[in-house]
C-alpha cells in the first residue's frame, strides 16, 4: 500500500533513534512512499510524532487533488545550462512567430555575468536557442520586460553592485541593438535590490537595502533619473512594483509594505505592518505583484513560505493565502523563501464563473524548497513542479499563459506547458 | 585518506604515484593600484582553491581618493583527475543529478536499519539490493546515455559501426560496479554482462592499446575504396574480430557485403555464396545464456541451464558439420574458404584461433566467456580465467578500467576503492561505496569500521568527507555539499558548522541559503550567529534598519542595546526636528514589543509622544494633551528610557506642564518627575555625566513648571 501524503514539520526531529526526514526529504513538504518507513500507515506515523512531541504531521492528501494537481502540468522540459541563471523573462514578441526569453546568467567558472536572448521553441521537444548575449559588469539582480505600444520591447536590469541597463533588442535578429546605463555608486550604495518597469516602459523605480527609492525616466539615448525618497539606511528595500504610472508599491523587512504616490514627495502615503502573530514578523518580502485590474490590492511573498494579499481599503488586516502562522484557515505550501509571486494570468473555462466572487486572483509562487504552485483564495494549491533544488525565479507568458518558464538553482531552466 | 602518497619509487607505497614534473605556474594578479606598491602583501586560502590576495599601500604616502590597498581573488587552477570530464558545468551537472539518488538511499537506509531494529531482525534482507540497484541505475543514467544517432531511412551498407557518443569511461567504470555488486539478480549472466559492457566500451582502450574497436574503425574508413571486400585480409580480420568478441550484428552485416551475393555473381558463385550465408545463419543462432537481447543484437537466449546445454550442443554439432560438409571442396575463392572455416574455429572455442582474433586481453577474456567457458560463475574461477587470458595477451601498462576490473575479481575491496580514488576521483568514491557494501559483508567491516589513522572515521565517512570538500570549494555546489555531511556520523555535523560559518553572511542572498540549511538540519545557533554578524555588517555600513532586523532575528539583546545607545546619539540630533517620518520606518520595524527590541522600545514610545506633541503645536487639542501627558509619564517610568534623554523630553513637554485650561498632570505624577529631575541633578555631578545641547536655564525652567503644576494640581485635587 503506497500512501501519498503530505508532511508538514517546523524542525527536523529524532525519531527512534535516527534522524527523520533525511536530507532531502527535509526540504519540503514532499511526498512519500510509506513502504520505506518506520510505519507502514502514515495515521499512525502521525500518532507516533504526537507521541515524541516531535513537531512533525502527517496529512493524507486527498487522491483527487493530487490528480487534479498532476493533470495541470502537460509538458515540461528542464533544459541543463552552463551557467547560474539568476532572472528570466518572456520577452514580449519582437515579430509574429518567433518567441524569444531574455536571461540573466552568471558564469562561476569565468566569474563573468551575461544578459542573454535566447529563441524559444515550442515543438515536440522544446528548446533555447542562444540568439545574442550582452556582457553585464556585475551579477543581475532583478530583470524586467516592458514594451512601449507597438514599439519594440525594452529590458531593465539591475546589479548587485548598483547599476542599472536598459537594453533595446532589435526585432529582426534579436541583439542588442542598443543600450543606456545609470553607473555604480550613482543611484544606490552597493546592491540594486529590485527594479520595476512601468507597463509602457516609460519609467523604471528601483529599490535597494540601502533605502533609497529612484526614479528612472527612460529615453532612447539617455536615462533621466531622480531621487524620490531616502532613507538613509533606516529602512530596507527588498521589492518594488508599479501599480499605475504614478503609484507604486514597494516592500522590505519586518513583512512590511509601503504605497508611494509621487504626486506626494516625502515619503509612503501607506504604510503595511498587519497584525501579525508572533514570528511572521520578522519576515522579509521578497517579490510583490500587482494585478492592472485590481490596483487596490498587491500579493506579496517572502520568508517562512508566506503569501499575503494587502489591501489598500483594509490596510491593517493581510489576506493569508499561505503561511505558518495562520492557524486553520490557509494552507501551507512551503516554508522556505517564497522568491516570487505573479497573479497566474492561466485560467480554465470552469474558473472563469467563480473568478468574479473571489476575493483574491489566482497567485502563482516558487520558493526556495523547489516548490512552483498555483494559490487560490480558500482552496488546495495545486502544486506545478516539486523540485529537488530551489525554483530561483519564473514567469508567464503574457501572450500564451499556458506557458511558464522558471530557472533552477541547479543551472536549468524549466519549460512548462500546462493544460 | 587511504594510502598516504609516497613519491613512486619508493618501496612502501600503497599505490604508485608519480607526482606531475615541478615547474612553477606564474599567476598575474589584477588589481587597480597605482604604483608605487610596496611588497606588504597577506595571502590567505579563500572559498575552494582560490587564495585571497590582499595588497595594502605604504602608509606614509596615503592619498586621498586612493584605496589603502586591495583584496583580491586568484583563482588557482586545478588539474581534474578525470581528464575525459573536463568540462566543468558537467561535472557539476553530475553532482546536482547524484544529490537525490544518494539522500533517498540513505533515507530508505536509515528507515530499514530502524526497521530491523524494531524487528530484532538482520539488517539486510532482498530488498535492500533492489533499493541498490534502483540508485545504480539512477547514477548510471546521469552518466550519459547510451543514445546512437537518429537512425537515417536509408541504411548505408558500408557504416559498420553505429555512431554513438563518446563513452566516458566514468560510466564504464560504474557500469562495471554496477555488474558486480548492484545487479544481484543477474549474477548468472554476468558473463553475458560483461560481453555487453565491452561492445560498449571497447573504444576506451583503443587510445592506450590495440582493439577490435580500433581495427573496425580503420576498416570501415578503408572499405569505400575497397571493390571486391573478399580479397582483402583486413576485411576477413575484421570479421575474425567482431565474432571472438561476439558482436555479432557486425558479423554478419560484414558478411552480407560478401562478393558473392552480388546479382552478377550470384549464378557463377552459388556454393560460395551458401557457404557464406550458412556461416552467418549459424552466428546469428548462437545460443545466450541470457535473459534477453537488445534490439539489434542477435543470437537466441536461453535462460535456463539446461536449455541453454541443450540448445549449445545442438548448434556447435550443426557447426561441426558444416566443417565437414563436401561443400568446402567446391568452393574455388581460396581465401573466403580459408576464412570461414577460421570463423568456424572461433565459433568452436580454438583458443589459437581466438587469441590471434582478439586484441587484448579483456576481448580474449570475453572471447572464452562466449566460446570456451559460458559457464564461469563466481569470481574465483573468473579470476583465475582472467589471469590466463592475461599471460596469453600481456600488456605493458593496463588500462584504468583494466585495473578495475581485476581488482573486482580479486574480490579485493581495497584495491577496488583505491583504483576508483585514483582514475576517478572523490564522486566516484563517495557514490561507489554504497555498490561495494551492498550485501558484501567483508566489504563493509572494511568501509565502516573506524579507524584510528583517518581519526577515527570510517573509510566511507572519509570519501564522503572528502567530496563534500569539494563540493564546499564551489561557490555553485557548496549548498548540496550539506547532505552528504550530514551523512557522517563523526565529523559531519561538525564540518557542516564551519562550512556554514566560512559563507560570506553579510551577502543577503547567501545568507539566506545559510539559514536555510541551518532550518533544516537544526542548527539554530549556527544561523543566530550567521544573522549576528550580518546584522553588525549592515550596521556599520550605514543600513541601520537591516542591522536592528537581524540582530533582532538572532535575538541578540546585548547588541541591540549597545546599538540602541548609539541610535540614541543619533535620534538626539534629528528627532525633534521635522524630519521625523524617516524614523518611522525604523519604528515599524521594531514592533511593539519590548522584548524583541531590546533597549529601543523607547523610540516606539517616544514616537508617540512626538507625534501627540506634534497635534497639539498644529492646533489645541485636549484630548491630545492628555495622551502626550499620558505619553509622557509612561516615558519617564520605562526603564529603557535613557537617563540623558530626561531633562530634553521634559524641555520638549514644558507647553504640557504649563497647561492653560487645567493641570494635565497629577500630584503623584509630577512627584514621579519631580524625583527624577532631582536624580537627574545629582547625576550631573558625577564626571561621566554628558550634557546634551539644551539651553542652560532648561533644568530650572522645567523645575518651574513642575513646581508651578504641582502647586495646581494640589489646589484641583
Amino acid at each position: 500500500m503506497v500512501y501519498v501524503c503530505k508532511l508538514r514539520y517546523s524542525s527536523v526531529g529524532l525519531i527512534d533513534g535516527f534522524r527523520l526526514p533525511s536530507a532531502l526529504c527535509a526540504r519540503r513538504v514532499f511526498r512519500v512512499d510509506f513502504r520505506y518507513w518506520v510505519t507502514p500507515d502514515p495515521r499512525l506515523y502521525s500518532f507516533r510524532c504526537q507521541k515524541i512531541k516531535c513537531n512533525l504531521e502527517v496529512h493524507l492528501l486527498h487522491p483527487k487533488t493530487l490528480t487534479m494537481a498532476i493533470e495541470t502540468l502537460k509538458h515540461l522540459t528542464i533544459l541543463p545550462q552552463s551557467t547560474y541563471i539568476d532572472a528570466l523573462r518572456f520577452l514580449p514578441p519582437l515579430s509574429a512567430l518567433d518567441r524569444y526569453i531574455v536571461s540573466a546568467s552568471f558564469n562561476s567558472d569565468s566569474d563573468e555575468a551575461s544578459i542573454s536572448i535566447h529563441s524559444f521553441n515550442t515543438t515536440n521537444s522544446p528548446s533555447l536557442t542562444l540568439q545574442s548575449s550582452f556582457p553585464s559588469s556585475s551579477r543581475v539582480t532583478s530583470l524586467k520586460v516592458a514594451q512601449k505600444s507597438l514599439q519594440n520591447p525594452l529590458i531593465a536590469a539591475s546589479t548587485i553592485t548598483g547599476s542599472i541597463h536598459i537594453l533595446f533588442p532589435n526585432p529582426i535578429d534579436a541583439s542588442f541593438q542598443s543600450e543606456v546605463s545609470v553607473p555604480e555608486k550613482t543611484l544606490h550604495l552597493g546592491s540594486v535590490s529590485c527594479l520595476d518597469l512601468q507597463e509602457n516602459g516609460s519609467e523604471c523605480v528601483s529599490v535597494g537595502e540601502d533605502g533609497r527609492v529612484n526614479l528612472i525616466s527612460v529615453g532612447d539615448s539617455a536615462l533621466d533619473y531622480r531621487r524620490v525618497f531616502d532613507s538613509k539606511g533606516l529602512v530596507s528595500y527588498t521589492a518594488a512594483r508599479w501599480a499605475s504610472p504614478t503609484e507604486f508599491a514597494t516592500g522590505g523587512l519586518g513583512n512590511a509594505l509601503q504605497w508611494w504616490d509621487l504626486r506626494r514627495a516625502g515619503g509612503p502615503v501607506s504604510q503595511f505592518k498587519g497584525n501579525w502573530a508572533q514570528g511572521a514578523t520578522s519576515g522579509i518580502v521578497h517579490s510583490i505583484d500587482i494585478h492592472p485590474s485590481r490596483k487596490h490590492t498587491c500579493v506579496a511573498g517572502g520568508s517562512f513560505g508566506s503569501v499575503f494579499a494587502w489591501d489598500l481599503r483594509r490596510p491593517q488586516q493581510p489576506i493569508v493565502l499561505s503561511g505558518i502562522d495562520n492557524g486553520e484557515t490557509a494552507t501551507c505550501i512551503s516554508e522556505s523563501d517564497v522568491w516570487e509571486v505573479q497573479y497566474d494570468t492561466f485560467t480554465s473555462a470552469s474558473d472563469h464563473t467563480n473568478l468574479s466572487s473571489k476575493g483574491v486572483l489566482p497567485v502563482m509562487i516558487c520558493s526556495e524548497d523547489g516548490i512552483l504552485a498555483v494559490l487560490k483564495q480558500a482552496e488546495e494549491p495545486a502544486e506545478l513542479l516539486a523540485e529537488n533544488c530551489a525554483i530561483n525565479c519564473f514567469d508567464i507568458d503574457r501572450q500564451n499563459p499556458s506557458d511558464v518558464i522558471c530557472s533552477l538553482e541547479w543551472e536549468s531552466i524549466g519549460l512548462l506547458t500546462r493544460a | 585518506m587511504p594510502g598516504i602518497l609516497t613519491p613512486s619509487g619508493d618501496s612502501s607505497s600503497i599505490i604508485p604515484y608519480s607526482p606531475e614534473p615541478n615547474t612553477p605556474t606564474l599567476y598575474t594578479l589584477h588589481h587597480d593600484l597605482k604604483p608605487p606598491i610596496t611588497p606588504r602583501i597577506s595571502i590567505s586560502w579563500s572559498r575552494g582553491n582560490s587564495l585571497r590576495v590582499t595588497l595594502f599601500r605604504p602608509l606614509t604616502t596615503s592619498i586621498d581618493d586612493e584605496p589603502g590597498g586591495k583584496v583580491v581573488d586568484l583563482k588557482l587552477s586545478g588539474e581534474d583527475v578525470d581528464t575525459e570530464i573536463n568540462d566543468a558545468a558537467r561535472w557539476r551537472r553530475i553532482a546536482y543529478g547524484s544529490v537525490s539518488p544518494f539522500a533517498h538511499l540513505q533515507n530508505k537506509k536509515n528507515a530499514m536499519a530502524a526497521l530491523s531494529e524494531l524487528r530484532h531482525s538482520a539488517p539486510y534482507d532482498g530488498e535492500w539490493s533492489k533499493y541498490v540497484l534502483e540508485y545504480s541505475k539512477e547514477i548510471n543514467s546521469l552518466l550519459g546515455s547510451k543514445k546512437t544517432s537518429l537512425p537515417s531511412l536509408i541504411e548505408d551498407p558500408k557504416t559498420v559501426l553505429k555512431n554513438v557518443e563518446e563513452p566516458s569511461s566514468l560510466k564504464a567504470g560504474w557500469e562495471l560496479l554496477e555488474i558486480f555488486y548492484a545487479n544481484k539478480q543477474s549474477h548468472p549472466w554476468i558473463p553475458e554482462q560483461l560481453v555487453d559492457w565491452l561492445s560498449d566500451y571497447d573504444a576506451l582502450f583503443s587510445g592506450q592499446m590495440p582493439s577490435v574497436h580500433l581495427r573496425l574503425v580503420e576498416f570501415q574508413a578503408d572499405l569505400i575504396n575497397i571493390q571486391a571486400v573478399e580479397n582483402e585480409p583486413a576485411y576477413w580480420q575484421a570479421i575474425s574480430s567482431a565474432l571472438a568478441v561476439g558482436w555479432l550484428d557486425i558479423v554478419v552485416k560484414l558478411l552480407r557485403l560478401h562478393g558473392s551475393y552480388q546479382l552478377n555473381q550470384l549464378g557463377t558463385r552459388e556454393t560460395e555464396n551458401g557457404l557464406v550465408e550458412a556461416v552467418a545463419v549459424l552466428v546469428s543462432k548462437m545460443p545466450r545464456m541470457r535473459a534477453n537481447l537488445p534490439s539489434g543484437k542477435l543470437g537466441e537466449c536461453y535462460n535456463n541451464k539446461s536449455d541453454f546445454m541443450r540448445a549449445w550442443e545442438k548448434w556447435r554439432a550443426q557447426i561441426t558439420k558444416l566443417d565437414c560438409s563436401a561443400f568446402w571442396l567446391q568452393c574455388s575463392h581460396n581465401q573466403t574458404k580459408e576464412s570461414l572455416k577460421n570463423l568456424l574455429q572461433i565459433l568452436l572455442g580454438n583458443t589459437g584461433t581466438l587469441s590471434s582474433a582478439t586484441c587484448n586481453w579483456v576481448e580474449l577474456y570475453m572471447a572464452h566467456f562466449l566460446y570456451i567457458r559460458p559457464f564461469t560463475s563466481g569470481l574465483e574461477s573468473m579470476y583465475v580465467l582472467a589471469q590466463k587470458c592475461i599471460q596469453l595477451k600481456p600488456a605493458s601498462s593496463l588500462h584504468k578500467l583494466m585495473r578495475l576490473m581485476l581488482g573486482i575479481l580479486e574480490e579485493n575491496t581495497e584495491v577496488v576503492l583505491a583504483e576508483c580514488s585514483r582514475s576517478f576521483g572523490p564522486w566516484m568514491i563517495a557514490h561507489a561505496t554504497e555498490l561495494l557494501t551492498a550485501g558484501s559483508v567483508e566489504a563493509e567491516i572494511l568501509l565502516k569500521e573506524e579507524r584510528d589513522n583517518l581519526g577515527g572515521i570510517s573509510i566511507e565517512e572519509s570519501h564522503r568527507l572528502v567530496y563534500a570538500q569539494v563540493l564546499s570549494s564551489h561557490a555553485l555546489t557548496w549548498q548540496i555539499a550539506p547532505i552528504y555531511l550530514i551523512s557522517c556520523v563523526k565529523h559531519g555535523v561538525g564540518l557542516l558548522e564551519i562550512l556554514l560559518y566560512k559563507q560570506p553572511a553579510y551577502h543577503s542572498q547567501v545568507l539566506l541559503k545559510n539559514i536555510e540549511i541551518c532550518r533544516m538540519y537544526d542548527l539554530d545557533n549556527v544561523s543566530s550567529n550567521a544573522m549576528k554578524i550580518a546584522g553588525v555588517h549592515h550596521w556599520k555600513h550605514g543600513r541601520k534598519g537591516a542591522g536592528v532586523f537581524w540582530l533582532q532575528q538572532a535575538r541578540d539583546e546585548i547588541r541591540l542595546n549597545r546599538i540602541a545607545q548609539k541610535l540614541f546619539d543619533f535620534v538626539g540630533k534629528s528627532i525633534s526636528d521635522e524630519s521625523f517620518e524617516q524614523w518611522e520606518g525604523l519604528i515599524e520595524l521594531l514592533g511593539s514589543e519590548s522584548r524583541t527590541a531590546g533597549g529601543l522600545e523607547f523610540l516606539h514610545k517616544y514616537r508617540d509622544f512626538k507625534r501627540s506633541l506634534q497635534q497639539i503645536r498644529d492646533g489645541v487639542l485636549n484630548d491630545a494633551a492628555r495622551k502626550a501627558g499620558d505619553a509622557l509619564i509612561l516615558l519617564m517610568k520605562n526603564p529603557s528610557t535613557p537617563q540623558r534623554f530626561w531633562l530634553p523630553l521634559l524641555f520638549d513637554s514644558l507647553k504640557l506642564l504649563n497647561w492653560q485650561e487645567r493641570p494635565l498632570l497629577n500630584v503623584s505624577q509630577t512627584n514621579l518627575l519631580l524625583n527624577k529631575l532631582q536624580e537627574l541633578s545629582v547625576a550631573r555631578l558625577r564626571p561621566d555625566f554628558v550634557e546634551v545641547g539644551l539651553p542652560p536655564q532648561a533644568l530650572s525652567s522645567v523645575r518651574l513648571a513642575l513646581a508651578t503644576n504641582l502647586g495646581r494640581a494640589i489646589l484641583e485635587e
